[in-house]
């Protein structure tokens, strides 16, 4: 037997809603806002309409059940249920919506903005495209030189990023949940690995405060770190930062296009 | 490596370490190399390159002494499975992170192996920690626990009478560092668990390499029972104050409308009805120069407004009443005294998009105000000040703060301050002008003056929300009935044109 239309439309609908439900909320563990989920929901209804009423026969087919339901007077009771309960979910849905909330405003902001071309970094104006790690040549050239600055690196981050990036590079450092926006988990592979390592350069010495305006410059606690360490420091703890995740930095070959997601 | 060299070695002369139980040394020093070694350090002396930042400091493996152990109060030597729960769940409240997503039960054996070999540790503990039965929690329990824990001073003497550590004892560790009795009030910070088996264990063994004495050694005059033991671990684990547990989620301090006259005392009953959120404070680790010791953990805040006025109720955990000039709080302070202080940031306007000041005290494009309270000294009263704040390094306190008044009030280890202001004022270009509905960007700063904060070292938190809620109004049931009226009025209009076409077609 197939279903009516309408209950398809129906269950497409519902199956979507709890999708967006499960995806963000369970398995990106990060609860969707319900302005967002409002607006998604919009789009996907206009779309399933648009599927469902392609041609007149199909149209037809979809309203059936709601036309006979109001002009058959077999149906009169259903009928006067509904005409109620819309009405009742409608001021519902009016009522706590204009009620006074304590929810936060929600932020959007962009966690891997695109790098400008040039930054100024140490006084310096410096070309973030053709910016490398002068050291991470010794990788192939000098594997014990290299393994030295790999541990270099992990002192300076133990000195100075781990109370908020973490032991484990996960973002959950003692004091991570004491900000907002939480630190980068640089174990994901939606972070560092997708990056070049002069947009790391960037994003650590010149900081929060260095974040073009769509990502929220002034709620990011990332400390401007030129302020803090040297030039060589930085290279070198990018250098760990790698080498203790296993991931490996995007080159230059294979896109021109890092960040902006 | 050397160090293999010699623990394979050591491993050939004690044929009683048996690899099976004790995992493998060798296989434990590159995990250690690559996961501890960068706070515990090579030589496994807790002397990595942070030491000097983190609180506390990293263990010093090679005395083979450790916090947190169920063997013996008189054992030399904790138990593997002691060194096994720290690695595997790690401690809340420091820098180490629990392991168990990383490494595998065999791992963090190789890793006990290869630390117990810092200090020669071999074989088994002489004694182990007697649990006798477990007493479960009851009022009569707490009740007997709470008569021992004052008794005699046995508890009070460090943690205080409502046991937020606040009693006036400089302790010390045995590596000569600063300690604080833990706030027992706080047990989410402890760092093996407020489980009554694991407060007895403590009550038990004592903190190895701390002042916290062993209460089951009966050479000690407040040595107690196993029966007492467990009293006092219910009532310690019963004196949890779950209004300061910090819930993630929330970044709104709710405002209320007050129902009568604001508060202005700080310990006005009133405040306790007030709904409450808490938020964790950390260091100042962002700006120059960064501190990383602050003595502040989290901060409870309430807000209350009329028609006038609104007033903000700051509540949080300080052990010491900092009073410089007093020869008892200096006594106690760390170094040099100063006063305690907190600090409310609002930006000058509510914001109308997303962009918000700077949220470390602002920048020069974009200052904030802080509304500052500070505790006073020997000489001279509390003050409360408005600040303007262009940065962390550049602030500037007015004269003439205009009708804001903020006072303390310091009872039993814990600070309470009520400040309030007027919701407009006549500076609109330099003041925040509260709107009732609107959601206004705070922050928050403190200062414990016995733990050297004073300037840019404080603790901190990031920008939160306040809200005024409005009054209750009938508007959105006037709103909501509205619409449940048109929406039936069209669906009848529909219902009775539909049946009328319907007779016409038949």
């Amino acid at each position: 037997m197939r279903l009516p239309r309408l209950l398809q439309a129906a269950l497409v609908l519902v199956g979507v809603y709890l999708g967006f439900i499960v995806v963000f909320d369970y398995m990106l563990e990060a609860v969707i806002p319900g302005s967002l989920l409002t607006m998604y929901m919009f789009f996907v209804t206009v779309g399933v309409f648009m599927v469902f009423t392609y041609d007149e026969e199909r149209t037809r087919e979809l309203v059936a059940p709601i036309k006979a339901m109001v002009e058959n007077p077999i149906y009169r009771g259903a009928r006067n249920t509904v005409f109620i309960v819309i009405p009742l979910l409608v001021g519902y849905g009016v009522y706590s919506r204009t009620l006074p909330s304590f929810e936060a405003p929600v932020e959007l902001r962009t966690i891997h903005p695109a790098p400008p071309s040039t930054a100024k970094i140490y006084g310096e104006r410096v070309n973030l495209l053709t910016l490398e790690n002068p050291f991470r040549h010794y990788q192939t050239d000098d594997p014990e030189i290299f393994a030295e600055y790999v541990q270099e690196g992990a002192a300076v981050y133990i000195e100075n990023c781990q109370y908020c990036h973490g032991d484990k590079l996960d973002g959950k450092g003692p004091y991570a949940e004491g900000l907002n926006p939480t630190p980068l988990n640089f174990q994901d592979i939606g972070t560092i690995a997708q990056l070049q390592e002069s947009y790391l350069y960037w994003r650590i010495a010149t900081g929060g405060p260095g974040l073009p305006k769509e990502a929220a410059p002034w709620i990011s606690s990332m400390p401007v770190w030129q302020e803090f360490l040297t030039e060589e420091e930085i290279w070198k703890v990018i250098l760990f930062l790698y080498d203790y995740t296993g991931h490996a930095p995007r080159s230059w070959g294979e896109a021109h296009d890092a960040g902006g997601h | 490596m050397m160090r293999s060299v010699l623990a394979a070695a050591a491993l050939a002369l004690v044929p009683s370490m048996g690899l099976a139980q004790t995992g493998d040394m060798d296989r434990g020093e590159t995990i250690y190399v690559k996961r501890c070694l960068q706070c515990h350090g090579e030589d496994g002396d807790g002397l990595g390159p942070a030491a000097e930042r983190l609180n506390p400091p990293p263990r010093d493996f090679t005395l083979g002494l450790y916090k947190y152990v169920t063997s013996g109060f008189d054992a030399d030597m904790p138990n593997d499975a002691d060194l096994i729960r720290m690695i595997r769940d790690g401690m809340p409240g420091t820098a180490m992170p629990g392991w168990s997503d990383m490494l595998s039960q065999q791992d963090i054996l190789d890793v006990v192996s290869y630390i117990k070999y810092f200090a020669e540790i071999e074989g088994e503990p002489e004694t182990q920690t007697d649990f006798g039965t477990q007493v479960a929690s009851s009022e009569e329990s707490i009740a007997a626990g709470k008569l021992l824990f004052e008794d005699n001073d046995r508890c009070t003497e460090c943690h205080g009478i409502e046991g937020k550590g606040n009693a006036i004892k400089k302790l010390k560790d045995d590596n000569g560092d600063r300690t604080w009795p833990r706030n027992l009030t706080k047990p989410w910070a402890f760092r093996a668990s407020n489980d009554p088996r694991d407060i007895f264990a403590r009550i038990s063994v004592g903190i190895p390499t701390t002042q916290m004495p062993s209460f089951a050694d009966p050479a000690s005059k407040k040595s107690l029972s196993i029966e007492d033991r467990w009293h006092v671990a219910n009532y310690v684990a019963s004196l949890a104050k779950t209004e300061k547990v910090v819930n993630p989620d929330n970044f709104v301090v709710q405002g209320t409308r007050a129902e009568g006259a604001l508060p202005g005392s700080p310990d006005d009953e009133t405040w306790a009805a007030v709904p409450h959120s808490t938020f964790m404070m950390i260091p100042q680790i962002v700006g120059q120069d960064r501190f990383f010791t602050a003595a502040n953990d989290t901060v409870t805040v309430r807000a209350l407004y009329d028609t006038e006025r609104v007033a903000i109720h700051l509540e949080w955990d300080d052990r010491t009443h900092s009073i410089p000039g007093d020869a008892k709080a200096a006594s106690i302070a760390d170094e040099e005294l100063y006063e305690d202080a907190i600090a409310i940031q609002f930006p000058r306007q509510i914001p109308e998009g997303m962009e918000k000041p700077y949220f470390l005290m602002g920048n020069a494009a974009d200052p904030v105000n802080l509304w500052r309270w500070s505790s006073g000294t020997a000489d001279a009263p509390e003050t409360a000040r408005i600040i303007d704040a262009a940065g962390i390094g550049s602030q500037t306190a007015r004269d003439d703060s205009g009708d804001f008044q903020a006072t303390g009030s310091y009872r039993d280890g814990t600070w309470r301050v009520v400040m309030t202001r007027a919701l407009e004022t006549a500076n609109t270009e330099t003041d925040l002008q509260f709107e009732q509905g609107r959601f206004v960007p705070i922050g928050f700063f403190a200062w414990d003056g016995s733990n050297g904060e004073t300037g840019t070292a404080h603790s901190m938190t990031t920008w939160y929300w306040l809200q005024l809620k409005p009054a209750a109004s009938s508007k959105p049931l006037i709103y909501a009935v509205l619409a449940g009226l048109l929406v039936l009025a069209l669906l009848a209009w529909w219902g009775g044109t539909a049946a009328a076409r319907a007779r016409r077609s038949t």
